[in-house]
Parts: structure tokens; sequence; C-alpha cells
């Protein structure tokens, strides 16, 4: 079952009490909330997920939800829950719904070690994965969101789960994240990608969340093998330009934008270089959307 | 190898280092520090040079290893730029010096 064959009433029953299991690629959380924000986001953005088994395993526990307090009633504020503990401070209850997203981030980053976790978008075609690393601003989830919306494949928006045996990577395809600007440019260059309302004065700005593709969901389980790693430099106004990052470069780049790179010592780094040995490796500036789409469409032809 | 009483330079045992070499950059890490280093062409031939070696090197030893290479070919800067570089091992530690041969 997915969620969106969960009427409305069932779907805020579990999440108000005993819990909606959602799978997320190779991650099953249970997730509670009575909040109305958080009940219409899932419905939204996770429309196409799996709902496990109420009784089943769950590798993570999450709560968003007011505090028990007096303080519920002097300011509107929520916090999130793990397994118990309150890892971040609370926010405002209208960010309610990122703060589950940038929650859910943050259990995948902080637990699953099983994989190599780099800051990276990934989106993929044809079988081969194009890695975005980049750093907060550098125009990865606005080029991710493009392309996925010209038919890539969304392998992930924020964590890339590099599989240790064979350097794949494992799909986690959940919501885009799109901060500032990019939320009217995705607008304006999909109007048919579903957006939930934005949230304004986060610590990020204004943050909208774009519902990942069904087909991306759908295909959860198909691994891709890396095929390009590309540094994303968004400037106003410049033209397309893709130019060669050499190698060691493009390694370091990896290593630093990996979440556990250290965790991982020595294996971590072979398999880095296995990713990058079996990699071309670019930077990326570009201004346009459409220019940027063309020029990974031809890159993907060649392959 | 040099007699001179330079000091003479080892790097960390080889099982310490793994390492990867694209178009002469380097990758490398080190495994007593868990820190991964990029290297540029002179500092990845001088470091591979210190791991083949059996003994500590001097500067003058390592340049002689490095002038059979195209890369170092009558370079009289080179000495300079391997004591720079040897200095940044020291610093990363990926090489130590050994007290001067009597």
């Amino acid at each position: 079952m997915i969620v969106a064959e969960l009427p409305q009433r069932e779907l805020a029953r579990r999440l108000g009490g005993i819990g909606l299991r959602l799978r997320t690629g190779p991650v099953v959380t249970r997730i509670q909330s009575p909040l109305t924000r958080i009940i219409h986001g899932v419905a939204l953005h996770y429309a196409d997920h799996l709902v496990e088994d109420s009784e089943g395993f769950a590798d993570f526990h999450v709560r968003v939800a007011p505090p028990r307090s007096l303080r519920r009633w002097i300011g509107s504020q929520v916090h999130f829950h793990f397994d118990g503990t309150r890892p971040f401070l609370p926010l405002p209850a209208d960010q309610a719904f990122a703060m589950l997203e940038w929650g859910l981030n943050w259990c995948v980053s902080a637990h699953c070690h099983q994989f190599l976790i780099v800051h990276a978008a990934t989106v993929e075609k044809a079988g081969f994965a194009l890695l975005l690393p980049g750093d907060p601003g550098a125009g990865k989830s606005t080029l991710c969101a493009g392309l996925v919306s010209r038919g890539w494949r969304l392998l992930s928006d924020e964590l890339t789960l590099l599989e240790l045996a064979t350097g794949h990577v494992v799909p986690l395809p959940r919501p885009v994240s799109l901060k500032n600007a990019s939320i009217d440019v995705i607008r304006g260059f999909s109007p048919d990608a579903v957006l939930g309302a934005p949230v304004h004065d986060t610590v990020k700005g204004s943050v909208a969340h774009m519902k990942p593709p069904t087909v991306s969901v759908r295909r959860a389980a198909d691994v891709a093998r890396p095929r390009w790693i590309v540094l994303p430099h968004f400037e106003r106004g410049a033209a397309a330009q893709l130019a060669p990052l050499s190698k060691a470069r493009a390694f370091m780049h990896l290593a630093d934008h990996a979440f556990n790179y250290d965790v991982h010592g020595r294996p971590g780094f072979e398999l880095l270089a296995q990713v990058i040995g079996g990699s071309d490796c670019f930077e990326f500036h570009y201004g346009a959307l459409d220019d940027a789409v063309a020029v990974f469409d031809e890159l993907a032809r060649r392959a | 190898m040099s007699l001179s009483s330079a000091p003479h330079w080892r790097s960390v045992p080889v099982d310490a280092i793994v390492w990867r070499e694209w178009n002469d950059e380097f990758v490398v890490r080190n495994e007593r520090s868990g820190s991964t280093h990029l290297l540029g062409p002179l500092a990845g031939e001088v470091l591979r040079v210190l791991l083949d070696a059996a003994e500590g090197l001097s500067v003058a030893d390592i340049a002689a290893c490095l002038d059979d290479g195209p890369k170092a070919a009558s370079d009289s800067g080179l000495p300079a730029a391997i004591e720079e570089v040897l200095s940044e091992f020291k610093r990363l530690g990926l090489a130590e010096s050994e007290p001067k041969p009597r």
C-alpha cells in the first residue's frame, strides 16, 4: 500500500496515534504527529511512497509535536523527537514539515553507516548516476529539480547513499528542498511540478518542497552506477559551461562532502577511489535550467 | 645513498599509506592520522621515492632519484622544493627526519 491509498482520515489516525511506517528507499521511519501541517505534508509529498506494516520494524522512530508544557499556549512551536530524545531546538509551527524533512535527513546522515553518505543530489539516466555535490547555495537542488522535471530519475536530493560493496548509488527519493529564488524558478520551469506551500523565515530562508516524481519513487529499489561527478555553480546570467575537473580534486571534494567518510576509514577511501575512477568529473557553471538540461542530456547521450 | 650529515627522511610505513594517482595528482590516506591529503606532482613523487626506499634518504638522495624522471630534470630549485615538501610531510605526519648519520 502507498500513502495515497490511505484515506486522509486513516492517515491522520496513524500519524496521530500508532505512527505511520513510511518506506523511503532502504529506510523505514515510524512517524508520529498530531499536526495538520505534517498530515497534509506527508499526504502531498509522500503520496507514492510505500506504507509498511504497522507492527513491522522501523529504523527510526520520530515525532513532530508541540510541547506538552504550558509553552504550547505561549508560542506556537514544534519539537522534533527521535527515539525519545529532542536533538534540535524547537521551530515555529509553520515550519513543521520542513523540520520533519531536516530531521529525517539527520536520522539518515547520523546513523546509516552501512552506506558512505555524501551531501549531494543525484539523478540517473540509462542506468548511470550523475552526482551533484555542493555547498548550500551552489544550485544543486535547483539543478536536480530541473533535471527530474525533464526525464532524469531522482535518486536523492540531499543524501547520496553509496553502497560499500559495489559503489552503486542506492536511491533515497524524497522531496526536493527548494530555497528562496529557486522556488519560483522551478514553478516557471516545470508548471506540472507539485510543490508544497513555501514557509518563510527559516534558517535557510524561504523553503518549499517538491514532491518526487512517481516513477522515481516506484523505482526506489533500482541502484545506479556513478558515471559523472559534477560540481554545480549557479551564476545569474552565466552561460552553461562544463569544464573538466581533475579526479584527485573531485575525490577530495566528495570526501569533504561525505558525512561519514571518517567512520569508514580505509574502505571509505577505496570506495571513493572506485567511484572517482569510474566517473568523468566536471565543474559546471550555469545560469539557466534549459541550457543545463541540454548539457546533461548530451552527456547522457554520449555515455 | 648519500653519506652527508644532512637529515635523512623516512616516510611512514608503506602499509600505513593508501593512495591513488590520477594524471600526476595524488590522493593519500595516512592510516596513522586518519587524514586524506591531495598531493601535487612533486609531493607525490617524493612520497613514492620515500616509500620505495629501504632506508632514510637525504634531500640530495631524493633529488637524485627524481632526476631520473622527466619532471625534475635540471631544475636548480629542486632541493629547496623537496625541503618544502618534506617539511609539509612532517607536519602532516607522512614522513619524519632521522638523526644525522655519523
